[in-house]
């Protein structure tokens, strides 16, 4: 059962068959069907090749491409056309050679026509972005800022004081308190010099308010009508000492001391809290105001109450074109937090800016 | 003795045609018949065609045609195998004509060739059954041949690779060959 020879034999005749050797040998009868087969088998299909091409069928029966380049290292590509100089490795949307790649022309294409859909898009966008003429936007936009009201007067309670100027007898006289000022040039007294080397207007120091207009001054308490300044001292009105009008002291109006009125407003500041918004909303913008795009502020003068509600509104400091008035009319509507005193809630002074603006 | 092949012969008409009509409707069946059919057509194509490159992609552009145009597939008696043979002599016919007219004459007999003789040349099925036959030989032997025949490398190269004496080898392909010559021997009598 020895077929070394055999063997070596059919190799060497295969060596021949393959090109692999060069002289030629005469086999016998026994090996001359195994030559006709190994002549046969020369045309072996590659390995792998009937699993792949079973592969892509399938996969272009699921409708999809597949690649299969690089399936095996060890053989050229499946399915390698046989166009000797073309090693074009990818896919064309025109022309036959793909190297391995099963490919759809309407995938292709389809794909073509979607980049080319994005380009066109993109193109379009910026286009569209250099020819857009620039846009102001008129939204209008409102901010309020809250500010305290610098009071003519100081900063403790404002019950101002009256005095008596003249050292008579007579409590004072009946009349009008004098006009309101910052600051005190000349007390009011009775009786007035009629040919004065330097003129000055009499005042009280107090919150502007708006007086009757008699040039009879006095006490608007008093019931005497008889000029006189009243037995304190100081200038004035009254009995005690200062340069106001009235019962108290100092240089005010009313029964209080130091400066200031009688109508209970305190100065925010020195104790006295600021009172805060706590509905505010915005005022419009006039249609009139938006059409010219007029922006600015407008000042409010405002005292709120211990109740926290704003009374008094006046605009001080004004805009137009409709703004002035959208601002009171906002403003009317707020509720407040009340400025406080040792945690007693009182009436202050403050100034409300409202900002109109156009962004 | 007759009546009997004609009668399995008809069954397997019968059942080629089921499979045909399923991978009409569902072209995920097609893989039945590609797998009766791919050694007949590559066999086919290998007899006409100079090397093996070329005769791997007609077989796969073969196939994929057939896939493609299975749905206009008429059954008229004749084995799937002819409608086949004869995707695969028009793409050779086409190749041909691009290459060269020199081979024109050469086209226009391909393209006068029956299939239906096609299907029935001896040649040709005897390939189809030897390369059908060396999928089913033991591991070793076939990896052996592969190398041998496929690769074109020398005994020594494949000894290497197996780890193995190349007297073993020798061996190997020696047992490879006769296993081959009997199966095919045994087949042939089979359908005699």
């Amino acid at each position: 059962m020895n077929h070394l020879p055999v063997y070596d034999e059919l190799d060497h005749a295969i060596d021949q068959l393959l090109g692999q050797a060069d002289a030629e040998t005469h086999n016998g009868p026994e090996l001359a069907e195994l030559l006709d087969l190994a002549q046969e088998l020369r045309d072996l299909p590659r390995d792998n090749f009937k699993t792949r091409l079973r592969l892509e069928l399938e996969w272009e029966a699921a409708g999809r491409t597949v690649s299969v380049a690089g399936n095996s290292a060890q053989q050229p590509v499946l399915a390698a056309k046989p166009e000797p100089a073309n090693t074009e490795s990818l896919p064309g949307l025109f022309g036959k050679v793909w190297s391995g790649y099963p490919v759809r022309r309407s995938n292709m294409a389809l794909s073509f026509a979607l980049h080319a859909i994005m380009v066109l898009a993109v193109g379009a966008g910026f286009v569209a972005v250099k020819s857009m003429k620039p846009q102001i936007d008129t939204h209008p936009y409102v901010s309020v800022h809250l500010q305290p009201y610098e009071f003519p007067v100081g900063n403790s309670e404002m019950h101002g004081g009256g005095s008596g100027g003249a050292h008579e007898k007579l409590p004072a006289s009946r009349g009008f308190a004098p006009p309101s000022a910052r600051e005190q040039l000349a007390p009011p007294v009775a009786l007035q010099n009629r040919e004065p080397k330097l003129p000055t207007q009499a005042t009280v120091i107090a919150p502007e308010m708006t007086l009757p207009k008699s040039s009879e001054v006095g006490d608007p308490l008093s019931a005497l009508r008889m000029a006189s300044n009243g037995p304190g001292a100081g200038g004035g009105f009254g009995g005690n000492a200062g340069g106001g009008v009235g019962p108290g002291w100092g240089y005010g109006r009313g029964d209080g001391t130091e400066r200031g009125c009688c109508d209970g407003l305190y100065a925010i500041g020195n104790g006295v809290s600021m009172p805060r918004a706590i509905y505010a909303p915005e005022p419009e913008f006039s249609e009139e105001a938006r059409r010219t795009k007029l922006q600015g502020e407008v000042t409010l003068l405002a005292t709120i109450g211990a109740d926290g509600r704003p009374r008094n509104l006046q605009v001080v400091r004004s805009l137009g074109m409709g703004l002035d008035e959208k601002a009171l009319e906002a403003v009317k509507t707020w509720r407040f937090d009340p400025a406080r005193m040792n945690g007693r809630p009182v009436a202050v002074q403050m100034n409300i800016i409202v900002n109109f603006h156009l962004y | 003795m007759d009546a009997v092949a004609n009668l399995a012969g008809l069954a397997n008409l019968n059942q080629e045609r089921r499979l045909i009509e399923a991978a009409q409707s569902d072209p995920s069946r097609f893989a039945e018949l590609y797998e009766s059919n791919f050694h007949r057509v590559y066999a086919f194509v290998a007899r006409r065609v100079s090397n093996r490159d070329e005769a791997q992609d007609i077989t796969s552009e073969v196939f994929h045609q057939a896939l493609r145009n299975l749905g206009r597939f008429r059954w008229r008696g004749v084995p799937f195998a002819a409608w086949l043979l004869r995707i695969a002599a028009n793409t050779l016919a086409d190749r041909w004509q691009r290459v060269a007219r020199a081979v024109e004459v050469q086209a226009d007999e391909a393209r006068m060739e029956n299939s239906a003789d096609s299907a029935e040349d001896p040649a040709v099925e005897r390939r189809a059954m030897l390369f059908e036959l060396v999928d089913r030989l033991p591991a070793d032997q076939r990896l052996v041949i592969m190398r041998r025949f496929v690769d074109q490398k020398s005994i020594r190269e494949i000894a290497q690779e197996l780890g193995r004496s190349e007297g073993a080898v020798k061996q190997l392909q020696f047992r490879a060959l006769e296993t081959l010559r009997s199966k095919m021997t045994n087949t042939s009598e089979e359908q005699s």
